[in-house]
């Protein structure tokens, strides 16, 4: 499919370049920022239950998620590799688009039960720097996610635009990561 | 056709995410803290029993597929001489307790509730607490440390009181914090620098967010 379907319909007053609809960009910048005020919000009104479901053969939640969040960040070092691999920019096989959209689904995958206990026990919280940043950057990591999925529909976007994407999507997790696994490998020691 | 893969990645995280949050929520009268609901909804059903009977009946409203038949909550309160605090958490049959006199006495005991409430947990230390659940409403019972022997009350405690602690390592010295937040506010704790008791400065309990010898800490309420 070459064509943007709604490219003849909507051409009234005619866009100056026609396959354009403003549409493929403000939709996902809307359901980016919807996910990460939505998130935001939940965890500021929620009442933070202070504790949630551990995993067996773990000392404490926290290690469990600390271990959930390194593995998705090791994941999204393969996101930035197998990307350049894609691109071109790295030599890579012909197989580096699987690899990086199934570690990208990991990383993921594996970030979102980390993130849910952080808004279900945690909430949105402000008391130290440290825990500003994560609190604002975990929602907007899971906007941003959520607009780069979206953009991924769309065909023939500025040849930027996706890496840019996928750069704040990366540059998020990995502030993420700072300021909560390794902070918690610090404090407590690297122990599961 | 538009690629639905990455729709079904944002889907897939979607379901996984409120999978979770359905585990949380429904397990939720497991933890300690979020002891609100079971307090409003517990107790009611057995009204005016006079008999320390069992506390069974408490468990009934429960939706919990908690196996035990002690429900779980948490109870904080002072010794009857008034020179320490005793908190005690429930989860699933097992209890977990923090004897502590703020300044340099403490323990932490650990061992099982049988049906009829009753426990006997011990410490590393030798500590030893006896105590009973009464209607699933307060712990009546006895610490034993150090020869001497405290008679304490502790009532149903709701988030943020009950038991807190925090570990961690500052500046190579390993840091133990242990605090009892009780129903009215008031805090008992001491924090063990390589070995070496001392008092605890105030957590913030809504957070649990303490600083020790300058280091942001954030304690964690405690389950058995």
């Amino acid at each position: 499919m070459t064509a943007d379907p709604n490219a003849a319909t909507q051409a009234f007053p005619p866009p100056p370049r026609r396959r354009d609809s403003p549409a493929r960009y403000l939709v996902p910048a809307l359901v980016a920022a919807a996910v990460a005020v939505g998130l935001g919000v939940y965890g500021k009104v929620h009442d933070p239950a202070g504790t949630a479901f551990n995993l067996a053969g773990f000392s404490s939640t926290g290690a469990v998620k600390s271990w959930l969040a390194t593995t998705a960040f090791f994941f999204a070092l393969v996101q930035v590799v197998s990307a350049f691999m894609v691109y071109g920019k790295l030599p890579g096989p012909t197989w580096s688009g699987t690899l990086h959209r199934w570690s990208g689904r990991i990383a993921f995958l594996v970030a979102v039960p980390v993130a849910v206990h952080c808004l279900y026990a945690f909430g949105y919280q402000t008391y130290s720097t440290r825990v500003m940043w994560h609190s604002l950057l975990g929602c907007l990591f899971f906007g941003a996610f959520s607009a780069k999925m979206l953009l991924l529909r769309s065909e023939r976007l500025p040849g930027w635009l996706l890496p840019l994407v996928g750069g704040l999507v990366f540059t998020g997790l990995t502030l993420l990561w700072l300021t909560s696994a390794l902070w918690f490998f610090r404090t407590f020691g690297v122990s599961t | 056709m538009k690629r639905p893969g990455p729709l079904l990645t944002l889907l897939a995280g979607l379901v996984l995410g409120l999978f979770m949050l359905t585990l949380n929520v429904t397990s939720g009268t497991k933890t300690a803290s979020s002891s609100y609901s079971e307090a409003s909804q517990s107790p009611s059903p057995s009204p005016k029993k006079s008999a320390p009977a069992s506390p069974t009946p408490t468990v009934t409203p429960s939706p919990t597929p908690s196996k035990s038949a002690v429900p779980n909550a948490s109870y904080a309160g002072r010794t009857d001489d008034d020179t320490a605090s005793v908190a005690v958490t429930i989860r699933d049959g097992k209890a977990v307790a923090y004897f502590c006199d703020g300044r340099y006495k403490e323990a932490w005991l650990r061992g099982p509730v049988a049906d009829d409430g009753t426990m006997k947990l011990t410490a590393p230390n030798g500590a030893v607490l006896d105590g009973k659940l009464q209607q699933g409403k307060k712990i009546r019972g006895t610490v034993k440390d150090e020869g001497r022997k405290y008679a304490f009350t502790a009532d149903k405690a709701v988030k943020p009181s009950g038991l807190w602690r925090a570990t961690a390592k500052v500046r190579g010295a390993k840091i133990d914090g242990g605090w009892i937040v009780l129903p009215n506010g008031r805090q008992t704790g001491i924090v063990t620098r390589d070995g070496k008791v001392s008092a605890a400065p105030r957590i913030d309990p809504e957070t649990g967010a303490v600083t020790v010898d300058g280091q942001q800490l954030t304690a964690q309420p405690v389950t058995p």
